[in-house]
């Protein structure tokens, strides 16, 4: 943990400019298209909340080949307010591609946290390189509450399309939910604002090596802060708009990181979800708006076809990870025509509890045991856009906090056989 | 009368007693050593079972699928049994092969040392065989994965073809560990595989070449999702 993260000009420049209130932190990689933009609104965005406060904007680049640190240096106004640092980028980093594109995501946090801890800065917001909807109100929404309400993490709260963000609705957000307790939204947005306090605890933290930081950094954030007990929020700002350019980006590493990310976190913090039982709302700061997300198509007929193949192939696998009266309902329902096809609230819930559960207890191979899940999770996209198909993007909030509560009803089941091991009787729900 | 007695009666007789207690006690020392192989074994293999019990063994067998496949077979009640047993056989065997040399006959003595000359290839064998199973299960089961994710309609025949040759080479290995016949082996090996490749190079270029192709196509492209052309928003 005493490794010295910053380069020596670096820490030469930080020793110069002295000490800093608030930092915002882009980490980037390839993001010439749309980091002008996003500096330029920083800017603006900063001098119009914080005119008398001393501001640096750090741009953590991850090895660009397409001139991003010299496009924020372009686009800067304020040189002296602008600092462009590369983050270190090991061999993995290079060899894989993280689910949100960037290498070395948690180098590129590590930097920046370290830079605010140097310039003892009060308060951090992060926001993600591939932005093309942020607005210069957005620096204001994820600082404020830091600078002026005492809390320690200020999470993003947006208004997405019904299909958009399905790994969030679906997982993420309501299991994060009822293991902790708190109601974050949005718990892996990519934007953020945290406290000095929180950016320090982060740092005593040797995690920066592990595959929670390469691939899970944005939910290792949220989950330390909501079960550390730090002060958490939300900031409602609008719409999230990001630039499409990860066409060849795979759906089904992508959610095994993320998905791994929640499971190993849920062995990290194993003593406290399991004493936890229901869940508090977050406070949402900010005036919620109709912002009019940008619209995702979906095409239901090619999930179904793969999530029929699976449950046909993938059987073998399936039957050592989820238990038999989910897996004989999951069988039936691949039998239904397109037109009635649906799974269950409790059905889904029992399959994500059950894929925790043998991720805990090893029963397969972890990597195949996450990638297993992706026909199944599009079997679940497909029901629930079937479900949701006539709701507005309001009325779905509705359908997603039914979801969520199953996810709390039934979490007696996953506290109960979390101690259990392999090969002991494991009741069914 | 009596130096013919004693030389032609007795002193046969007195040898062929000499003779008896000789092979008696020879008799009795093996029986002794069996049974101590016996009582070892049982011992070791109670020790064995109840440490890896406590280990959780059995627990790592199943993550490395080992533990299915015993309880599949029903070779024995758990994989820590199962070990238990196996070096439970080995002292007996062992206690066994040193009662055979405690004959101290040439024909057993040699029995014995070939027997111990040859019990490294066979052992290094039999961990071929497991360690290419477990690799091949492994292996099988990421491409089966992979390939569903691909939405490959060939899925679950791709995935038994990797078992298969991880298997055949797996075992190719472990016969030319233990030196049968070898060469043999490896020329039907070779033939085997050159032939399948040959036959379906000519197969699929000349004879059926259009075939070939819509096949390829159907079977082995991967389906575009329209709609998850940016994963991204799914997160």
């Amino acid at each position: 943990m005493d490794e010295e993260i910053l380069q020596g000009q670096v820490r030469e420049r930080l020793r110069a400019l002295g000490e800093v209130e608030i930092i915002v932190g882009i980490p980037s990689y390839n993001n010439v298209r749309t980091i002008g933009y996003l500096v330029k609104a920083a800017q603006e965005g900063l001098a119009r909340a914080f005119p008398h406060q001393k501001i640096l904007i750090v741009n953590s680049d991850g090895g660009s080949k397409d001139g991003t640190p010299e496009a924020v240096l372009k686009a800067g106004n304020d040189l002296d307010s602008l600092m462009v640092v590369e983050h270190p980028l090991y061999p993995v980093h290079r060899l894989t591609t993280p689910y949100h594109g960037l290498p070395g995501k948690g180098s590129a946090f590590r930097t920046l946290f370290r830079i605010a801890e140097l310039t003892q800065a009060r308060a951090l917001a992060v926001v993600d390189a591939d932005l093309r909807g942020i607005t210069p109100e957005w620096f204001s929404l994820l600082l404020q509450p830091i600078l002026a309400l005492g809390y320690d993490y200020v999470a993003p709260h947006y208004q997405r399309d019904k299909y958009d963000g399905t790994i969030t609705n679906g997982i993420v957000y309501p299991l994060t939910r009822a293991l902790y307790g708190r109601r974050i939204r949005q718990p892996i947005g990519g934007e953020f604002g945290i406290s000095r306090r929180l950016l320090s605890r982060f740092l005593t933290r040797d995690v920066w090596s592990t595959d929670v930081a390469r691939y899970g950094i944005d939910i290792w954030v949220t989950t330390t802060a909501i079960a550390e007990n730090f002060q958490v929020c939300q900031t409602y700002l609008g719409a999230k708009i990001h630039d499409a350019k990860d066409f060849g980006s795979d759906l089904s590493s992508m959610l095994a990181q993320v998905v791994g990310s929640v499971f190993e976190l849920m062995e990290t913090y194993d003593s406290v979800w399991r004493n936890v039982l229901g869940s508090l709302p977050a406070p949402l700061l900010g005036i919620p708006f109709e912002a009019g997300p940008e619209p995702v198509p979906i095409a239901l007929g090619g999930m179904l076809a793969f999530y029929r193949q699976a449950i046909r192939d993938l059987l073998p696998v399936y039957q050592r990870i989820i238990s038999s009266p989910q897996l004989k309902t999951l069988n039936a329902n691949a039998a239904l025509p397109d037109s009635e096809f649906t799974l269950s609230d409790e059905l889904w819930v029992a399959v994500i509890y059950d894929f925790a559960l043998a991720y805990h207890r090893r029963v397969i191979d972890r990597d195949h045991l996450l990638k297993s899940l992706t026909p199944l999770y599009l079997g679940w996209v497909a029901s629930f856009a079937r479900q949701v198909e006539i709701e507005t993007v309001t009325q779905l909030e509705g359908r997603i906090e039914k979801l969520c509560q199953v996810f709390e009803q039934l979490k007696p089941y996953l506290i109960n056989q979390w101690a259990l091991q392999i090969g002991e009787t494991r009741s069914a729900l | 009368m009596n130096a013919f007695w004693k030389q032609a009666i007795i002193g046969p007789l007195r040898e062929l007693g000499q003779q008896a207690v000789a092979s008696l006690s020879s008799l009795i020392g093996i029986l002794a050593l069996i049974l101590l192989g016996l009582i070892l074994g049982w011992i070791a293999k109670e020790i064995i079972y109840r440490v890896l019990r406590a280990l959780r063994f059995d627990r790592l067998c199943d993550r490395l699928g080992v533990g299915l496949v015993v309880e599949r077979t029903g070779l024995a009640r758990s994989s820590s049994y199962l070990a238990g047993q196996l070096v439970q056989g080995l002292i007996i065997l062992t206690a066994l092969l040193a009662g055979l040399n405690a004959l101290g006959t040439p024909l057993t003595r040699n029995l014995v040392e070939r027997f111990f000359l040859y019990l490294p290839h066979l052992l290094a064998a039999l961990l071929v065989l497991v360690v290419g199973a477990l690799i091949s299960r492994f292996v099988g089961r990421s491409v089966l994965i992979a390939a569903v994710n691909a939405q490959m309609p060939s899925a679950r025949f791709l995935a038994g073809l990797t078992r298969f040759l991880v298997m055949a080479l797996t075992v190719v290995a472990a016969l030319d560990e233990v030196g049968i016949s070898r060469t043999t082996i490896i020329v039907a090996f070779a033939i085997l595989f050159g032939g399948l490749v040959a036959a379906a190079a000519i197969a699929l270029g000349l004879g059926a070449r259009d075939l070939a192709h819509d096949l390829m196509q159907s079977q082995f492209r991967p389906k575009v999702h329209s709609e998850v052309d940016d994963p991204k928003r799914h997160l």
